[in-house]
């Protein structure tokens, strides 16, 4: 959708003569600088494997490099202008923590030499690649009948697992855990509505996995 | 509260049948001595007007009245009082809103008609004195309250504000004691500051021109535009320079000031015209907040949101004809600088910030996306010579803002965790230089500043 289409023949054969000529004329009285596209080499690690270097256009957005260049479909293109959170991944920093990224409005060309998790990522795998074991939040999504469409579940899943690494290195106490879950989630958007569900799977991961939540001090 | 708005004007007399002997002729003692107060000043109010048939004619008092609380009302509006005296979570006028200063934090106070912590005791020859010489029956405003600029506006029309202001909902909101260093705690001496700075106005930053055949000296829009401008819209408060003792400096009227994090830009006719501002695109701008050179952010936004958006489209005109001047200087289109001139290799670095990071929003290229985010091709604040705003928007963002209308535009998040000092330069550098007409000479060291 947004990766430009230079190289089709057939297309600029089919633009009426007139519209090529006057692109060819402006092209030639106003060039501001540097808004030509080109291409930049790409190279990141997707879900711990090495990926690159790519060549991809430069405003090429990460979505489409996810789509078109490495066919991982999971993550969904919703607004496309980063309201709904549909599109996010999981940024691994070098820290060690991790957040969440949109990436309908995030340039392919950001992500060179990052690390990121995908929609993809989250299952144990066997060699053959066939998925063994569900991610703890994945799982609970799944029991608690979380989500109809699924439209926007990679986005869910991908927030509720950076708010559980979160909690790993910081727990909080009991009574702050709905409103953590809140605000941590208040972003994402469902059009189906199942937000009740979504919160009550997240709590439940947050409360029975052990270390996320300090007990009374 | 109909007890409190009757010490305003005996112009709302026939409501006091409603209420107990008692009540009424303690508000008749009160109503005389507003009236008194009032009398002595201006025989052309309104409400001194109808005084005389004050028992004969109760119709045309209520109208009157009406009108009075009406005009009073658009006054409120055109001269931003919520802005300092309302608070986001609080009852209106009831005070709160923090005015940080380099002298200290000051609390917009509580102008309601509660008779405690509000100004229920005040007449209305005490509200005009607080709004022209910064003097209250309490003592000594501080000069954080605009009297400088509010001392512009007429008797009559304090008069319609305190009337308005009067039949308010009190409410009985304790105000916030400013938070000043020393010597600024000193009350009394904003007496001494008052003696050595309190002005009667401001030099004009625009020329106006007598209409053809006359000799008037300006045009009723452009003297409309200055009372507008210079005593409702205090505009000049946070647009024009400061001097070391928190004085406006008399040299650069309008030539844009720097109290806040977000400095207050240069709204002189030149400054305005550099940055490709037409009396059109103002009034637009005043009117909904968005113009084809931005939107309004940071002080600029409650502006809109409180005060310009109220304005009839008469007065937006006669502002930005007061503002650009009789005629208008030509807006000045966008240079466009030749790569060339700048660093390449550095705008291509600031080009691929912008792809990373903007461009999803803003555009590929720069045309921006509607309710969404501004266009950065000629936007104002890329235009501006000095790029501290533009860093500024860059490190902490701009919240999601509702404007007038139906529109609206997104959060935009801050990159200050994102972007090193570097990358921040070389995009702001780049921003100038593509779509702003500046040079492309921003520093890391300048981004760091401001961090």
């Amino acid at each position: 959708m947004t990766a430009p289409n230079q190289n089709s023949g057939s297309a600029a054969s089919t633009v009426p003569a007139s519209a090529a000529a006057s692109t060819a004329t402006s092209a030639s009285v106003v060039e501001l600088p540097l808004t030509q596209f080109r291409a930049q080499p790409v190279s990141l690690k997707v879900n711990g494997q090495e990926v690159g270097p790519l060549q991809v256009p430069s405003g090429l957005m990460m979505i489409d490099l996810l789509h078109e260049y490495l066919h991982l479909t999971g993550s969904r293109l919703g607004c496309g202008q980063g309201v709904c959170h549909a599109c996010v991944v999981i940024l691994d920093k070098p820290d060690g923590t991790s957040e969440e990224i949109r990436t309908c409005i995030t340039g392919a060309n950001f992500f060179d030499g990052k690390s990121i998790r995908t929609i993809e990522g989250h299952a144990q795998r066997d060699e053959q690649g066939e998925v063994v074991a569900l991610s703890p939040i994945q799982q609970k999504f799944l029991e608690h009948f979380s989500f109809q469409c699924g439209y926007c579940t990679p986005g869910f899943v991908n927030a509720a697992t950076v708010l559980i690494e979160r909690l790993k290195l910081h727990p909080v106490a009991r009574d702050q855990v709905e409103q953590t879950i809140t605000e941590a989630l208040n972003d994402h958007i469902c059009r189906c509505t199942g937000y009740v569900r979504y919160y009550e799977a997240v709590k439940e991961v947050v409360l029975t996995m052990p270390g996320l939540v300090k007990d009374a001090a | 509260m109909t007890i409190l708005s009757l010490t305003s004007q005996s112009a709302q007399t026939s409501r006091i049948r409603l209420n107990l002997p008692k009540l009424r002729s303690l508000v008749l003692v009160l109503s005389v001595g507003a009236l008194a107060a009032c009398g002595q000043h201006h025989d052309d109010t309104p409400a001194a007007q109808t005084t005389a048939s004050a028992t004969s004619m109760p119709a045309d008092l209520e109208s009157a009245a009406a009108e009075q609380l009406a005009r009073g009302r658009y006054l409120v509006k055109a001269a931003d009082c919520a802005a300092c005296h309302t608070s986001a979570d609080g009852a209106p006028f009831a005070g709160g809103p923090k005015l940080s200063s380099p002298f200290g934090t000051f609390y917009g106070t509580n102008i309601t008609p509660d008779r405690d912590h509000g100004i229920g005791n005040w007449s209305a020859g005490d509200f005009y004195k607080a709004l022209h010489d910064g003097m209250t029956p309490d003592g000594p405003l501080y000069p954080a309250m605009p009297y400088t600029s509010y001392r512009q506006i007429s008797h009559a029309d304090s008069d319609a504000m305190y009337a308005w202001l009067m039949a308010q909902k009190p409410a009985a909101v304790p105000n916030h004691q400013p938070e000043l260093s020393f010597p600024f705690n000193m009350r009394f001496a904003v007496r001494f500051w008052n003696m050595l700075f309190l002005k009667d106005g401001l030099p004009d930053a625009s020329k106006g021109q007598s209409p053809e055949g006359t000799s008037s000296g300006a045009s009723a829009d452009w003297n409309r535009g200055r009372y507008l401008v210079s005593a409702l819209g205090h505009c000049a408060e946070c647009h024009t320079p400061r001097g070391k003792f928190g004085e406006l400096d008399n040299a650069l009227p309008l030539g844009g000031g720097a109290l806040g994090r977000v400095a207050a830009p240069d709204i002189t006719p030149q400054g305005l015209a550099a940055r490709g501002w037409t009396a059109t695109d103002l009034q637009t701008f005043f009117a909904t907040g968005i113009a084809p050179q931005g939107s309004a952010f940071s002080e600029m936004y409650p502006v809109v949101h409180l005060s310009s958006q109220y304005l009839s489209h008469d007065d937006l005109r006669a502002m930005s004809t007061y503002l650009l001047g009789d005629p208008p200087p030509a807006a000045q289109p966008l240079q466009s600088r030749s790569s060339a001139s700048a660093d390449t290799a550095q705008l291509a670095a600031g080009r691929n910030v912008y792809l990373a990071v903007c461009a999803g929003c803003h555009g590929r290229d720069g045309e921006g996306k509607p309710h969404v985010a501004v266009p950065m091709h000629g936007n104002s604040t890329v235009r501006q010579s000095d790029p501290h705003n533009l860093i500024v928007a860059m490190l902490d963002g701009i919240d999601a803002q509702d404007f007038p209308g139906l529109e609206r535009m997104q959060e935009m998040p801050g990159f200050a965790g994102q972007l090193s000092d570097a990358e921040l330069a070389q995009l702001a550098s780049y921003l100038r230089a593509t779509w702003g007409g500046q040079p492309g000479d921003v520093t890391a060291e300048a981004v760091k500043a401001l961090r």
